[in-house]
């Protein structure tokens, strides 16, 4: 009995799901062939959708990687950065970096953390090979590799033989270094590594799959990883409290139960300052300069730190797709809306033989299903696509741009808007369909009973059209002229035709200094030597400052001020502007003599009438002032000093002729020729420099400019579309209007005053977006408002205008443009 | 009814000359009018009638301006009408002619009243709003429609909708209304009473111009003019009284 009932159901279920698997290849099948007579709306739908979704899955995933996926290393949620602030007298952050004395204390005292590594990130170039390679470096200590449990390729970690103190010369390479620097050698391990004349025996190779956290910056990635006793900051530095060196790190773990427990970060950061400023005040009591500061720490999770202000890009990218989706939906729905109104002869016809209402939905839904389905696989190859040009030309702009792939995340989001996006277009293909009125189309010759958009989906996709692109284009017109304002910001100087580079040196001692000097003195006639060289500057380059505490003498007043070493050609060299006094002489750069020359702002500064000459800082006499130059993508113009260089300062700034040009080569070749000693470290055009401090600004004049473009595009479609739509529904009435003698322009105005309602409301609703948006994120863009938003807000509106005139004016020129009477023809 | 108006037909209202009109595709020409002659003269009540295909609605939009000849003469009240451009011709349907159409074509969104005050506010005179709500009334009385004024087309019978056609094609004081088979959607009842109405108009002065296929209604005009193959096989009375 049981048995029999068993295979009961089980034959009821099998014919069920037979039934069921039929029906989908009879209505995939139906769908496809309706589909097929169509390649142009099939085509539009493809394209629209499949580059919109694409876009929208590329950003998503993005923002998965950056706000929702763990780090990959163990423990991530306990990680911790710790960053270190210098509190000058007006309680304001004078410098964001920690001093190497407050990191040792730190490091040797604290008892809040379980674990804490320390990491400073140099380069140098590697002695070793024959090709004298530039390679980033960490200098770490061997909790690092505990912190963020590295898979070794080959070998091992560093261990408390190299702990701190122990001067281990010992090393691990990144799988990359071992592939391109070592061409994959088996024997790695025997290998030693050269720099600046210490030997590094290589201990482990990470693996592939290891990626490093960007703390020193987005896209910097080091190759070798060294103990820590052999970071490069100076025995001085090692001593000095007051100045902060940014290639410091302090990345520490909470211990799981400490983290459950939330010893929240305030209270972790409030431990550590007291402790560290304690001694800190201690050790600085004797300098006057620092009275009055203080050191504050705070304790930020590593992956808010990885993030940087990241987020907000992100959120950004994410409103601009989904307005563009938003967009190509509106055009889409419409195109689903004007195809289902072609089809109502169909549709009445299936009516008639007996569909009932939900099997007309499905018909029409296997179709949406089809058409999405195929949009989100070219959807899938648009964001892939987007994943490598990210890859390619974001890398230095989002952390974590290398793990971007399509995952099960962005594979789900796929299916489920695919999903959604297929019912969204099968319900409203259907709400159109006023079932009761199908049968009277086929028995009337159509007119009036056929299906129709009302006027109320028209309004409502016009609206909404108009609302989202008013809203994008002048958010994109607003980021896009603020970024060609940074770009076309002048900045005081001459950078074209020069260029810079930097030497590496041996280190100087008493023992090596004149034979430098000579090769330095060398290395200067060589290059005034090339044919294509105008001048020469040992100094560093235009942007380029370090920050110091200055105290004038006169009235011991403290300030701390941005400067520089230069020697006595710079400012000729990049043309700056000298206001006032003298610049400095071959003799002060010569003798090192106590000179100094500040800019402008400092001069105010220094002295509300800016006769600042005569005075001292630091014991240096102010004998020039020069104009203040703008630093590209710099918001403010500090105030800055420039002092004599060292005639063994290992950087060169090189003015070439008009139409010349110096290449990294000639720069080689000619170092390789004075000693080898001697290596080029890097070699930049001033340009090369500044596009590269531009790098943002250029990004966002070509994402914003083509976002603002594809917007506007979309919806001048999208908004064709729904007028055209609409104007050919009221062919019939407006042939009559022309019959009792309405005249091309009185069409024309009844048009728009009829469409004017819904195009208003759609301004008027995106002035209330963005006034929520400017609500809501004040502080993030308080540097946007300004009166130059009005002609911006004047500009967009006439391109909405323009464009919905031309919406409307263009449908109804084949119209106006013939005889009243093929209005009227064919309607009767 | 159909008596002819012998003493009104002085005034010339209507002149066509040796008017041809040749449709042209790519491979086909179709002469739709071969060189028509035809004159209406005030208070005439013309009937246009033939088997289908036989030109009579191309003949139709020629005389209303909806379309132009491709060859030939045409006054309006002593006016060159023949080659204007589409505004010209726009301004002349406003003042000169009344259209009536088989399937009304009112527009459903406006009122009754706005519906038969539409050409007035297409005149470039601007008449003022007294004026128009005082000739709307006029018109609609004149069709006895004054209490459905404030309806929407769709909220009225076939018939009544005809007749609110109708005085809106009189609300301007055309010289000529122009009928095109005006009972075609209507049952015989609603028929019979359009016909009517345009009876008393004419009765009253108003000249008409009325397609039709109904030999019956061709009966009610005082001239009966047949097409057959773009050509006019009778010779209008009318015509000969000039």
């Amino acid at each position: 009995m049981g048995s029999n009932m068993g295979s009961a159901i089980g034959a009821i279920m099998s014919n069920v799901s037979s039934i069921f698997s039929g029906q989908v290849i009879y209505q995939a099948k139906q769908a496809w062939q309706s589909l097929k007579g169509h390649p142009g709306f099939i085509a539009s739908v493809l394209t629209t959708m499949g580059l919109t979704v694409g876009a929208l899955l590329c950003i998503l995933t993005l923002a998965y990687v950056l706000l929702v996926k763990p780090l990959p290393y163990p423990d991530q949620n306990s990680l911790y950065v710790v960053e270190h602030q210098l509190i000058n007298k007006d309680n304001k952050v004078d410098g964001g970096a920690f001093t190497y004395p407050n990191l040792m204390y730190l490091y040797n005292n604290q008892q809040v953390f379980e674990q804490a590594a320390l990491m400073h990130l140099d380069a140098d170039v590697l002695l070793s090979l024959p090709a004298n390679p530039m390679l980033p470096i960490s200098f770490v200590t061997p909790e690092w590799f505990s912190l963020l449990g590295p898979k070794m390729a080959l070998g091992r970690t560093f261990e408390q033989t190299e702990a701190v103190n122990t001067y281990n010369p010992v090393a691990v390479i990144t799988y990359q270094t071992w592939q391109h620097d070592f061409a994959g050698k088996v024997n790695i391990l025997d290998e030693k590594l050269n720099f600046s004349d210490v030997s590094y025996r290589i201990v482990g190779v990470l693996a592939e799959s290891f990626s490093e956290p960007q703390l020193h910056g987005i896209g910097y990635n080091s190759s070798v990883i060294l103990p820590w006793d052999y970071n490069t900051v100076s025995e001085r530095d090692r001593k000095t409290w007051g100045n902060d060196d940014g290639g410091l790190i302090y990345l520490a773990k909470l211990s799981t139960k400490q983290a459950n427990k939330t010893i929240n970060v305030v209270q972790a950061g409030h431990a550590l300052t007291s402790l560290v400023n304690d001694n800190w005040q201690e050790k600085i009591s004797s300098q006057d300069f620092f009275k009055g500061w203080g050191i504050n720490l705070q304790v930020k999770t590593l992956k808010s730190v990885l993030l940087s202000g990241s987020d907000s890009t992100v959120y950004l990218l994410l409103a601009g797709v989904l307005g563009l989706v938003m967009i190509a939906c509106a055009n889409i729905a419409n195109l689903f809306i004007s195809r289902t109104a072609e089809q109502q002869r169909s549709l009445a016809i299936k009516a008639a033989v007996g569909a009932s209402k939900k099997q007309l939905f499905i018909s029409i839904f296997s179709e949406t299903s089809i058409l999405m389905g195929l949009s989100t696989v070219i959807a899938l190859f648009v964001a892939s696509g987007g994943f490598l040009v990210m890859q390619l030309y974001l890398n230095e702009y989002l952390p974590r741009i290398d793990e971007l792939s399509i995952n099960v995340f962005t594979l789900s989001c796929a299916v489920t808007i695919a999903i959604l996006l297929a019912l969204f277009f099968a319900k409203l293909s259907a709400n159109m369909i006023n079932y009761h009125a199908l049968n009277s189309t086929l028995q009337s010759s159509g007119k009036g009973a056929g299906i129709q958009v009302s006027a109320k989906i028209r309004n409502i996709l016009i609206t909404s059209q108009v609302a989202i692109v008013t809203a994008l284009v002048f958010i994109n017109i607003t980021l896009f002229k603020d970024a060609i304002n940074t770009l076309n910001q002048p900045t005081g100087y001459e950078s074209n035709n020069r260029y810079f580079f930097v030497m590496s040196l041996p280190s100087s001692n008493e023992d090596n200094k004149d034979e430098l000097l000579a090769n330095i003195h060398l290395m200067r006639e060589k290059l005034l030597a090339l044919p294509q060289v105008e001048m020469i500057s040992q100094s560093r380059p235009p942007s380029a400052f370090g920050t110091y505490a200055v105290t004038t003498a006169k009235t011991n007043e403290r300030y701390s001020a941005k400067g520089k070493d230069i020697d006595h050609q710079y400012f000729d060299l990049i043309n700056q502007e000298f206001l006032q006094g003298d610049n400095f002489s071959a003799q002060d750069i010569k003798n090192d003599h106590r000179v100094t020359i500040v800019n402008e702002v400092f001069a105010k500064q220094l002295a509300p009438d800016g006769n600042v000459l005569g005075l001292t800082l630091n014991g240096s006499k102010i004998i020039g002032v020069v104009n203040s130059i703008q630093i590209p993508n710099s918001k403010t113009i500090d105030a800055r000093f420039y002092y004599p260089a060292s005639p063994i300062r290992n950087m060169v700034l090189v003015k070439v002729k008009q139409g010349q040009k110096l290449d990294r080569e000639t720069v080689v070749s000619l170092l390789k020729e004075v000693s080898s000693q001697i290596k080029l470290f890097s070699f930049a055009s001033l340009n090369e420099r500044s596009k590269s401090r531009l790098y943002t600004q250029y990004v966002t004049v070509f994402t914003s400019g083509v976002l603002a473009l594809i917007t506007l595009f979309l919806s001048s479609v999208g908004l064709y579309g729904i007028l055209s739509y609409s104007t050919q529904m009221r062919r019939f009435e407006l042939g009559t209007r022309m019959a009792i003698g309405a005249k091309g322009k009185d069409l024309i105005r009844l048009i728009i005053k009829d469409n004017l309602l819904a195009i208003m409301l759609g301004i008027a609703l995106s002035m209330i977006m963005l006034l929520i948006i400017t609500i809501g994120f004040n502080e993030q863009i308080t540097n946007y408002l300004t009166l130059e938003l009005l002609p911006l807000l004047f500009i967009t509106l006439s391109a909405i205008a323009l464009i919905s005139f031309i919406a409307c004016y263009f449908p109804l020129r084949q119209l106006i443009n013939r005889p009243a009477i093929h209005s009227l023809k064919g309607c009767e | 009814m159909t008596t002819i108006n012998n003493e009104k037909s002085s005034k010339l209202k209507i002149q066509m000359k040796g008017i041809s009109k040749v449709f042209e595709t790519e491979e086909l020409e179709t002469h739709a009018l071969k060189n028509i002659d035809l004159s209406i003269n005030e208070g005439d009540y013309v009937s246009i009638s033939g088997p289908s295909g036989c030109g009579k609605s191309t003949l139709l939009s020629l005389l209303g301006l909806l379309d132009m000849p491709s060859s030939g003469q045409y006054f309006i009240e002593g006016q060159d009408v023949s080659d204007l451009s589409l505004d010209e011709a726009a301004e002349v349907r406003n003042k000169k002619i009344g259209f009536v159409f088989q399937s009304f074509n009112l527009i459903d969104e406006l009122s009754v009243f706005d519906n038969v005050a539409l050409p007035l506010r297409y005149d470039v005179e601007r008449p003022t709003i007294e004026t128009i709500t005082k000739r709307v009334n006029e018109c609609l009385e004149l069709v006895s429609m004054s209490h459905r004024k404030s309806h929407k087309p769709n909220q009225l019978s076939g018939g009544q909708q005809q007749r609110i056609a109708i005085a809106r094609a009189l609300v301007a004081n055309p010289a000529i209304l122009l009928v095109d088979e005006p009972t075609g959607n209507l049952d015989s009842k609603s028929g019979d009473q359009v016909m009517d109405v345009l009876a008393e108009l004419n009765k009253n002065g108003t000249t008409i111009c009325m397609v039709t296929h109904d030999p019956r209604y061709a009966d009610m005009a005082s001239i009966q003019l047949k097409l057959l193959d773009g050509m006019i096989l009778t010779t209008p009375v009318a015509q000969l009284a000039v």
